[in-house]
């Protein structure tokens, strides 16, 4: 178990987080969901988070996405205090540096797969011509080009998630987080979901910050963040092949 | 996100809403209608009155024999059926206007001019046609001075005329097949007559010299009138005219005031009675369009409410993917605004229906709005109406938009 990190070609610290709390008030009770999370991701790095339910790992992520604010501690986005910001910068922040994938996909279900991938563009008011072009080519990418006008209902869970692969690729986001993008899939399906973030991450260069269950999945990662009880109890690094 | 982009996310949430969310707006439309029939009531009641006022005249005051009939606003079938009235009173040879009562009326100082009518039904005929129209007898001297008729072509009725008649619009252009025009001829009962001019209305009637009329009109007795046609010299005091008028008229006929052999109207009595009837009409109608918008509006509120609930996790969704709350705010009160829009556009269909039926509904073909031209919608009134009802929706929309900006976007995408 190597603790200390293996500093990558250029090093560069994309993500900080600074003695991170999250404590959830349930009624009476508070919750300690995380409890003083201290980490630094690297540009460029694929990160996997595991650890067993209940650990922390999704609100972990949902800080990292500047979808909620954490009680303590701070968290800075390429070295900028995100509790510092407005809403607006924000909602900014997640539409063009951050990516989402979730596990159950979360695609609009009135909405074609193009108009899916389309949205993000949309809100940064990207001009139409270009948004267009943009999604279209996207949607190539994942390989989906003759899915273009199918809603939601109309496509398998592999291709639904590839479609939301896509809408967070679409803004060409330095930072892509996937909480369990392939829970809702089978074995296979996942694998091939993965190798497409895989690929995504070699040639593309992005930092991918992946929630998983699956240890098999991992293995994809460059880094393995391990959390227990809300504390980080081991980071790895593979080597190099 | 730009506007029109927001516009277009928010017709699709309307587009793909739930049927139980279109029923909300029901009480929009039924406000909206009731708004637009109001209005158009207002405006064609408003018409009808200046026409009445500017060409009907408010100076003028009609007698006629017998008690007043009190439902003869109501009643009867307008001029026609009070004439067929008058014509059976006047053959009991008791109760007549005549000569003595022109002579009386000579006496009062506020008349300007009198005027003397008989009318009846006859049969006319027209090539090889043959029809039943109402005759009017006038006393072509004053007849033209005293007429709230114009004429659209030829000429009055002149001092000198006889075997003359002048025809309303309608008679002129459709009451025979072919149109009938000036100077051509046309038989009333067995004498032939010559069309000098043709009147800018929508009657059917035909008017000719009074002795003309003595000798067309079947049981009419000559030298006894079925009215009397006065115009008072100032219209601002017509109601000491018609005082001075029922006085001269007791001592004259010897009756006293509550027993009275005939009887006086106004056309300024009868408007006011019509303005009464639309008044308290229309002071329903904004009672009813009152409640029905509040319902409405709280309607709105409820599908915003509803929806805004519904769409938690697509709220959530679309915060993650960049989602301003200004963005959130824009599309679900264009939202609202769009349900108010449609509930408007129904409405304006609905009100336009409502307010061709309303007249007929509320008097009958006789009452006193079956004149009004029903489904008379100003531009003026649809844009007023879509304007109530986009502002209703916006309206009831803030409060349910603002708490949909407003939701945290990890407790929206939490949200099933
Ligand atoms: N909104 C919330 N309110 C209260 N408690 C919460 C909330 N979200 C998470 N928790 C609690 O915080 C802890 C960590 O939850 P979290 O969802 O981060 O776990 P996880 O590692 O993602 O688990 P899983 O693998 O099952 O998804 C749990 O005990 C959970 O009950
Ligand atoms: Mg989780």
């Amino acid at each position: 178990m190597a603790k200390a990190i293996k500093k990558p070609a250029q090093r560069q610290v994309l993500l900080h987080l600074e003695d991170v709390w999250k404590v959830y008030q349930m009624g009476e009770v508070e919750v300690a969901a995380l409890k003083g999370v201290t980490v630094e991701i690297q540009k460029g790095d694929f990160v996997a988070i595991i650890g067993a339910s209940g650990s922390g790992k999704s609100t972990m992520m949902n800080l990292i996405g500047c979808l909620d604010m954490p009680s303590k501690g701070k968290i800075f986005l390429k070295s900028q205090d995100i509790s510092q910001l407005t809403e607006s910068n924000l909602a900014s922040l997640r539409g063009i540096t951050i990516g989402f994938i979730f596990q159950q996909y979360n695609l609009i279900p009135t909405m074609t797969a193009f108009e899916n991938v389309l949205l993000p563009l949309e809100f940064q008011e990207m001009d139409d011509k270009a948004a267009h072009e943009r999604a279209r080519y996207i949607l190539d990418l994942v390989g989906l080009s003759d899915k273009t006008f199918h809603l939601p209902s109309q496509l398998s869970g592999g291709q639904q998630q590839r479609v939301s692969i896509a809408r967070s690729l679409v803004s060409d986001p330095e930072i892509i987080l996937a909480d369990e993008p392939t829970g809702a899939l089978d074995s296979v399906t996942g694998r091939e979901i993965l190798e497409t973030l895989h690929r995504l991450w070699k040639e593309e260069g992005k930092t991918i910050i992946m929630v998983t269950h699956d240890l098999n999945l991992a293995q994809y990662a460059h880094t393995t963040i391990e959390l227990k009880d809300g504390k980080i109890i081991n980071i790895s690094q593979r080597k190099e092949k | 996100m730009k506007f029109y982009k927001s516009f277009k996310h928010a017709l699709n949430m309307v587009l793909h809403s739930k049927i139980r969310s279109w029923l909300t707006i029901l009480g929009i439309v039924i406000g909206v209608a009731a708004v637009v029939a109001i209005t158009s009531l207002g405006q064609s009641l408003q018409q009808d009155i200046n026409s009445q006022l500017g060409a009907l005249g408010g100076d003028l005051v009609t007698i006629r024999a017998g008690a007043s009939r009190a439902s003869g606003f109501f009643g009867g079938g307008g001029r026609e059926g009070q004439v067929g009235g008058i014509t059976s009173s006047a053959s009991k040879e008791e109760i007549v206007l005549d000569k003595t009562d022109v002579q009386a009326l000579r006496g009062v100082e506020d008349i300007k001019l009198i005027e003397t009518e008989i009318s009846g039904r006859a049969d006319v005929y027209y090539v090889a046609e043959k029809g039943s129209t109402t005759i009017t007898g006038v006393d072509q001297k004053v007849w033209f001075q005293i007429t709230t008729s114009k004429i659209k072509d030829g000429r009055m009725l002149g001092p000198a005329d006889t075997n003359v008649i002048v025809v309303g619009g309608r008679f002129a252009s459709s009451f025979f097949t072919t149109q009938v025009g000036i100077n051509q001829m046309v038989t009333i009962g067995s004498r032939l007559f010559r069309i000098v001019g043709i009147l800018d209305d929508e009657s059917s009637s035909i008017y000719m010299p009074i002795d003309s009329a003595y000798e067309t009109l079947e049981d009419k007795t000559k030298g006894v009138y079925d009215s009397i046609i006065i115009k008072v010299k100032n219209e601002d005091e017509l109601d000491t005219a018609v005082e001075h008028i029922n006085e001269k008229l007791r001592i004259s006929r010897h009756v006293t005031a509550a027993k009275p052999d005939f009887s006086l109207t106004s056309n300024k009595e009868r408007q006011q009675q019509r303005e009464q009837i639309t008044s308290s009409m229309t002071s329903f109608l904004t009672a009813i369009a009152a409640v029905a918008l509040l319902v409405g509006a709280v309607g709105i509120a409820n599908t915003m409410f509803t929806s805004v609930l519904e769409k938690t996790k697509e709220i959530g969704i679309m915060k993650a993917i960049g989602a301003r709350n200004a963005d959130i705010l824009a599309i679900f009160l264009l939202n609202a605004a769009l349900i108010g829009f449609i509930g408007g556009v129904l409405g304006i269909i609905f009100g336009i229906l409502l307010s061709g039926f309303l007249p007929s509904l509320m008097g009958g073909s006789a009452g006193p709005l079956s004149r009004l031209s029903g489904g008379v919608i100003s531009i003026q009134t649809v844009f007023i109406a879509l304007f109530i009802s986009i502002m209703i929706g916006v309206i009831s929309g803030v409060v349910p938009a603002y708490q949909a900006s407003r939701l945290r976007p990890v407790d929206a995408l939490r949200f099933e």
